[in-house]
């Protein structure tokens, strides 16, 4: 890692720490800076409610846009190396409309928010292997554009599946709940799936540490990287499962966010290049930063919480528009 | 060596052999040329050789031992290969991408090492790219990524060097600089193993020429056996000629 990218991760460390305390501050029920630290550097009983406040309902919340923002950024950024395509989003094999089936699914039998999460994992996990079935049956040797056909495919299949349980749903109750959930939200957020994303986030950001210089050679596509010595496919399996680990679990404890996973892989690709020793670690720094403020703005901007895909959408677009005019004068300057 | 025995391919989605049951053999050291007609199977070979493609009938075997018993990472000791034209990913510096090529040495958490870097230094040095290894792939015109695509092939430290077509989209300049380079790694004692549409190429590194047609070797020999008017016409056409009016002799068309 050179001089200029730990600049970057640690002014994003930093940044991120703030963006945390913050977070834990700032909501209906809004809190000093003196009084924060209060109640969490002293067990002073007068500070009881502020300290639920933030142990169970802020701390969990904010953990978990954490590990969603992680989640999503880096798994956008491993399928746009893999399929050596910017435009995929975490989405590409159909996991979020897989999971959206599974947690409509699960509203629609009136199920538990427990029930709904693993409904919704297991259908976003199931999804990405009908897709990987379905790109086998064509048995076409450009592997990775079968397989982001067969992701359209599969996703266009399950979008239609959706519409058809909204169409059974009351729509004065559960199509309701499914439009919300849809729109993702970490209003529920508990600490008990924080216990459950930690140990899958931990492993998931060691191994693709670990393995982020090979994820450059896999990224210059099958013949060299096997020509090279690595085995593509392999390889290849590996990072999509992990890519979609950490969307399906992100989706199934906070509903479908878009944008993140195409955005932020763009703003640190224009920071520090292509070089994945870079860009996983401050895709990790900056996902989880942009998905808190998203969170807070979500909470605080109104009386009612506003939907998480509203707002990332918004600053989503707009940060892609300007992400593109950049890069277009980037271009236009190194070609004259 | 490489013995190729009874080799033949087909494609998934046709009905014919791309190669047809082919029996020859490569010695270690030697510079050997695929010649022969668009679709006559000469970048199928090349691919089965750099073991990219499998599903083939017969065998390829390095010193007598069949290429498909061999894991991935143990044939890119042997094996290093340069594609036609580069289409993988362009943004990465020169510097890293060559460095990519000493992936089979490390193990799975590692990256290159201090002196793994210092060899990409010297290589860069020995190309004359030294000025590159800072820039983008995708920076570069095509006879630098072309002679940058090479020296990432030859850090890989293998026996035999595997080459599509290296010459393909590249100026005369660029042309001969790389048949150049080519001839100097010959000197090395590496087995050089490339396609071309130009049997003045064959000529000019003094090889062992495999002309192809229909997916069959038709003669096999060194280049100033093979390379004439008479034995090119049964493949090329009754339009070849040599050409004597410069102060060296070329093969060309009426």
């Amino acid at each position: 890692m050179n001089k200029k990218t730990a600049i970057y991760l640690s002014c994003s460390l930093g940044i991120f720490a703030i963006v945390f305390c913050v977070a834990l501050m700032v909501g209906r029920y809004p809190m000093a800076l003196s009084d924060f630290f209060k109640c969490i550097f002293s067990s002073d009983s007068a500070y009881n409610t502020q300290r639920s406040i933030i142990l169970n309902l802020r701390l969990p919340r904010t953990l978990m846009a954490c590990f969603a923002g992680i989640g999503l950024s880096v798994s956008g950024l491993l399928y746009q190396e893999i399929f050596q395509n910017k435009l995929t989003s975490p989405d590409l094999l159909g996991v979020s409309s897989g999971a959206s089936v599974g947690a409509a699914i699960a509203i629609l039998l009136g199920l538990s928010s427990v029930f709904i999460s693993v409904f919704a994992f297991v259908m976003g996990v199931a999804t990405v292997m009908i897709t990987m079935i379905v790109a086998r049956l064509f048995k076409n040797n450009n592997s990775s554009v079968t397989l982001i056909l067969a992701g359209i495919i599969v996703g266009g299949f399950m979008s239609a599946m959706l519409s058809l349980v909204k169409y059974f749903a009351d729509p004065t109750t559960t199509l309701a709940s499914i439009t919300y959930w849809l729109m993702g939200s970490f209003q529920n957020a508990k600490m008990t799936e924080v216990y459950i994303m930690f140990p899958v986030m931990l492993a998931s950001c060691i191994a693709l540490l670990l393995m982020s210089w090979r994820i450059n050679i896999i990224a210059l596509g099958r013949e060299e990287a096997q020509t090279k010595g690595l085995n593509y496919k392999a390889y290849r399996i590996s990072i999509i499962a992990i890519a979609t680990l950490l969307t399906a679990l992100s989706v199934a404890f906070c509903g479908t966010i878009s944008w993140i996973g195409l955005v932020v892989p763009h703003i640190v690709r224009l920071i520090v290049g292509r070089d994945t020793r870079k860009t996983i670690p401050l895709c990790m720094t900056f996902g989880a930063t942009f998905m808190i403020l998203v969170d807070i703005f979500s909470r605080t901007f109104t009386d009612a919480e506003i939907p998480l895909s509203a707002i990332t959408g918004l600053f989503g677009t707009i940060i892609f528009v300007i992400i593109l005019v950049y890069r277009r004068k980037e271009v236009y300057n190194d070609n004259n | 060596m490489i013995t190729i025995k009874d080799l033949s391919f087909r494609y998934d989605r046709t009905n014919h052999d791309v190669l047809n049951n082919l029996n020859f053999e490569i010695f270690p050291g030697t510079v050997n040329v695929l010649l022969g007609l668009n679709g006559c199977g000469k970048t199928t070979l090349i691919k089965l050789l750099a073991g990219l493609l499998d599903n083939n009938r017969g065998d390829i075997q390095y010193d007598s031992r069949s290429i498909r018993e061999l894991p991935i990472k143990e044939r890119s000791k042997v094996f290093a290969y340069v594609a036609q034209i580069r289409s993988g990913n362009d943004e990465f510096l020169v510097k890293d991408y060559l460095a990519y090529g000493f992936v089979n040495t490390l193990k799975f958490y590692e990256s290159p090492k201090k002196e793994q870097l210092e060899q990409v230094d010297a290589i860069a040095k020995r190309f004359n790219i030294e000025h590159l290894l800072g820039k983008e792939l995708g920076q570069l015109s095509g006879g630098e990524k072309q002679i940058v695509t090479i020296a990432s092939a030859i850090i890989q430290n293998t026996p035999i060097v595997i080459l599509d077509e290296p010459t393909s989209a590249l100026d005369l300049k660029n042309q001969n600089l790389v048949l150049s380079i080519l001839k100097d790694i010959a000197k090395e004692g590496k087995t050089i193993i490339m396609s071309s549409h130009n049997p003045n190429h064959a000529l000019f590194l003094n090889a062992n020429v495999l002309l192809m047609n229909d997916g069959e070797i038709k003669k096999i020999g060194n280049a100033k056996e093979i390379i004439k008017v008479n034995i090119l016409k049964e493949v090329y056409g009754d339009a070849i000629c040599l050409s004597k009016d410069l102060s060296y002799e070329e093969i060309s068309f009426n």
